[in-house]
């Protein structure tokens, strides 16, 4: 990767508290054009509350973040039209029949006639959502609604996509799809993409971001955290837990 | 291609366009408006018959009693139902101004009223046919009721910004309409200023704070700008109040 590139998403010391509760500690880290990065943790690792200030949902109490250039405080408009974003639990209007949702959220982001056409026909391909788009939301099976909340995330072909938990849901032949059409989108554009599961992370990114209690433990491409556990002889998992959990690696270590 | 983003009028347009269709899906908000078309109706017959006088004024008399049940049920879901379903999330993370997402959901709610107050148009037609009623009056009226139904829509969507769930929003909004109304009786004038005698706090409520002198004032073919700046300051009030709140709920 070029590094005179400018990153696409740039996340700069941020900070989240909920009261006493330091959620998000100095994280900093970006994403460049063309990158792929994996956004892994435990659960209540602080993963989806610095997604959801990526998406502008929460406002950073420390730090600044940039989407395409855009301030998300300062800018959060037009932060919000650089990003495409799937969030955790995917909440969709149930309602609506999935057309009519898609066809809303292309209106809403400002897409013309003619574009918004142009949009839908592509994302009902790329998404394989022909068989639903006539369909309310609340009749569509799980794997369905993921790819009508990607959809949606893509609709205006956004520069930055972030994505929370984006394979819950969907069955292995429908997660090995949506890894294939992740590395289709991703040049050009900046993914970010939230997982808990370490093998499915390594076999769709070249980058991997761990956070652990809120803060950065590692950032670095998924080739060089394979060669060390192939090294060590462990398994990919093993080997982000010690990442993850620095106290019992070095205790290990001492042993 | 990321569009540049839509102004505050073109986002609540989409907005609330969304909102009205979304009416139709609920089938409480559908039925709710044939329910309390079918009783304005009704109330409505039921004095023409007994006074044979050929104008609405019975009517828009009524008018603000079924409103304070019949509002707070389109207003409750506004707020506290996209937070039920997490859709709040959807709606403050497209590139639309908070107010255009407060605009867009009560022009909606607005426009559903409009839709209830367009079904008793059979009552003028009839009236019409019966004999020479003063249109005049009878488009106040309707300004009236129009201003009324959306100060109530206002102060709900407020409530609902406000409230966790759409039964609690639905309390508030109906007390609060309520008292908006009900302080507007000269029966329950009479008993509060009985209850606190020398205050006259009856007086005072229904003088400063009644929606319904400033209500009756427009039926009766008065238009004076205290009565429309009660109507339309408040309104406004309520939705900067709304954008506000729905702006911290964020953070």
């Amino acid at each position: 990767m070029n590094d005179s590139v400018r990153p696409l998403l740039d996340i700069r010391g941020v900070t989240k508290r909920y009261g006493a509760t330091v959620a998000v500690e100095r994280v900093s880290f970006s994403v460049k054009p063309g990158e792929i990065v994996g956004f892994v943790g435990p659960n209540g690792a602080g993963k989806s509350t610095l997604l959801k200030m990526v998406s502008t949902f929460l406002v950073p109490d420390e730090g600044s973040i940039e989407l395409a250039g855009h301030d998300v405080v300062k800018e959060p408009l037009a932060a919000r039209a650089s990003l495409g974003y799937l969030a955790e639990h995917n909440a969709l209007y149930d309602g609506m029949r999935v057309l009519r949702y898609l066809q809303f959220v292309g209106r809403a982001r400002g897409l013309a006639r003619a574009e918004l056409a142009e949009r839908l026909a592509w994302t009902i391909g790329a998404c394989a959502l022909e068989a639903v788009t006539k369909k309310r939301v609340q009749e569509c099976s799980k794997g369905y609604r993921q790819r009508i909340g990607l959809a949606a995330a893509l609709i205006h072909d956004p520069p930055v996509i972030a994505l929370d938990e984006p394979t819950h849901g969907l069955d292995p032949v429908q997660m090995a799809a949506f890894r294939d059409f992740l590395r289709s989108l991703a040049p050009r554009r900046a993914i970010l993409f939230s997982s808990h599961i370490v093998g499915e992370v390594c076999d769709t990114c070249e980058r991997v971001v761990a956070i652990h209690k809120g803060k950065l433990v590692a950032d670095e491409p998924v080739s060089a955290l394979s060669k060390r556990a192939n090294a060590s002889g462990r398994t990919l998992d093993q080997e982000l837990v010690r990442l993850l959990e620095p106290a019992q690696a070095s205790t290990e270590a001492a042993r | 291609m990321t569009a540049k983003p839509l102004g505050l009028l073109a986002g609540a347009r989409v907005i609330a366009s969304r909102e009205f269709a979304a009416w139709f899906d609920s089938g409480v908000a559908t039925a709710s408006t044939i329910a309390a078309l079918l009783l304005a109706n009704s109330i409505f017959m039921n004095e023409f018959f007994l006074a044979g006088r050929i104008d609405m004024g019975p009517f828009f008399a009524r008018l603000p009693v079924l409103l304070v049940l019949f509002l707070p049920a389109q207003s409750m879901r506004l707020w506290a139902e996209e937070r039920r379903t997490r859709t709040f999330e959807v709606l403050v993370t497209l590139p639309l101004a908070t107010g255009s997402l407060v605009l867009g959901k009560f022009l909606a709610a607005l426009a559903l009223y409009g839709l209830f107050l367009v079904g008793t148009a059979p009552i003028v037609v009839m009236l019409c046919v019966l004999g020479a009623p003063d249109l005049g009056l009878l488009a106040s009226g309707y300004l009236a009721a129009l201003l009324l139904g959306g100060l109530l829509l206002a102060l709900g969507s407020l409530l609902s910004a406000l409230s966790p769930d759409q039964v609690v929003a639905f309390v508030l909004a109906a007390l609060v309409s309520a008292a908006l109304v009900l302080s507007g009786d000269e029966r329950l004038v009479a008993v509060l200023d009985g209850l606190f005698s020398g205050a006259n706090v009856g007086t005072w409520i229904h003088d400063v704070f009644s929606a319904i002198p400033h209500y009756e004032e427009l039926v009766g073919g008065i238009a004076s700008a205290p009565a429309l700046a009660y109507f339309v300051g408040l309104s406004a009030l309520s939705l900067w109040l709304t954008t506000t709140l729905v702006r911290r709920l964020r953070t």
